[in-house]
């Protein structure tokens, strides 16, 4: 392990050969310090060269140490590609629990108090609603205006509205389930594929579209132009997405881009 | 480019986030209202003692902040440098 700043195990090549560029940090004395010379957080502050390069710090950190790893002697192969838990996961995971955390008491310490009159069990309120995460499935069940009138049926309808919103909630999950057979999801961003990013893209748009219309009562705006916007933004969303996705796949980042994230773990 | 869209999305989301506190006060007749967040300022700015007039002057600061601060590091500045790069490489090439 005293040995390992040297990388004689595992590069081929030596480290004051100035002839090859090296990119990946490992040619001379690198980008990553020797434990004495880390550099203290007032020098690390007064760094002005932006998030790329921290970024391209911290990735070649995680690179240098994963090496020094590959090179203990108990070190066995494993088919993982990946950051340790402690501390990569563990931290991050606890930043971001934090900030939430954080968030709620923020908000619950600062909005007013809304505090509602108790309920009264013997009358049923005007409106009525779900939770929040089930508006989607109830605006849904107000598809009324879809429901065909059929001039076979003397204007009838086939079926009633609300089993018409019932059969609307069979054919979305129904969508909803047969995607993953439709796509295996081998892409590792959403430019690789830019058709069912849009279609995903549409579906996130749609899922907030219906959910409003769920509350329609509560919307200050027009319930026709709402139940309009609720098909069309999707729509318009997905074109968007996949106009924008098919002109990166154009651009020269896309290839370079390509070349790194196809990469895949060692067998 | 990534740090123009940082600084957009933090301001966008640092701005809002101060908006919507001081829009649930002002804005807000009450929470099963369909007007929230956008109702007319309550207490009315004419009237109202300094420390609501502050709070009412700081939302619609924020208000604005939110819209015109990713809109400017989003879309203004990117568009003023490819302009002032295509001016340069038009005449470069002449």
């Amino acid at each position: 392990m005293s040995d390992t700043n040297t990388n004689t195990d595992t590069d081929t090549d030596t480290d004051t050969d100035g002839t090859e560029a090296r990119t990946d940090g490992s040619g001379g004395p690198g980008i990553v310090a020797p434990d004495d010379e880390t550099p203290s957080w007032r020098e690390r502050k007064e760094r002005t060269t932006g998030l790329s390069r921290l970024t391209y710090e911290y990735f070649e950190r995680a690179r240098r140490e994963d090496q020094d790893l590959r090179t203990e002697s108990d070190y066995v192969e494993r088919d993982v590609l990946a950051f340790p838990t402690w501390p990569h996961e563990t931290v991050r995971n606890l930043s971001i629990a934090a900030f939430f955390t954080g968030m709620i008491f923020f908000l619950s310490a600062t909005m007013p108090p809304h505090i509602g009159s108790p309920a009264n069990p013997s009358s049923t309120p005007a409106i009525i609603l779900p939770d929040w995460y089930l508006y989607w499935s109830f605006g849904l069940l107000k598809l009324g205006p879809l429901n065909p009138e059929l001039a076979i049926l003397g204007g009838e309808k086939i079926t009633a509205d609300r089993t018409y919103g019932v059969l609307a909630n069979v054919v979305v999950v129904g969508f909803v389930a047969i995607v993953p057979f439709l796509n295996k999801g081998s892409a590792r961003r959403p430019v690789e594929q830019p058709f069912w990013s849009a279609v995903g893209v549409g579906g996130i748009v749609f899922a907030f579209t219906i959910s409003l219309l769920a509350v329609k009562n509560l919307m200050p705006m027009d319930v026709d132009l709402l139940f309009d916007l609720t098909f069309l933004l999707p729509i318009v969303a997905t074109t968007v997405t996949y106009a924008v996705l098919k002109t990166m796949r154009e651009g020269y980042m896309y290839d370079l881009n390509r070349r790194y994230y196809r990469l895949r773990p060692p067998k | 480019m990534a740090d123009e869209f940082i600084k957009g999305l933090g301001i966008f989301t640092g701005a809002g986030l101060g908006w919507v506190v001081l829009a649930g006060w002002y804005r807000t007749p009450g929470f099963e209202s369909t007007r929230q967040l956008i109702s007319p300022a309550s207490p009315s700015p004419a009237n109202a003692d300094l420390f609501n007039l502050l709070a009412i002057g700081l939302m619609d600061t924020l208000f604005w902040f939110a819209i015109l601060g990713p809109l400017a590091f989003w879309v203004i500045l990117p568009a003023v440098r490819e302009a002032s790069d295509t001016i340069d490489d038009r005449r470069n090439a002449e």
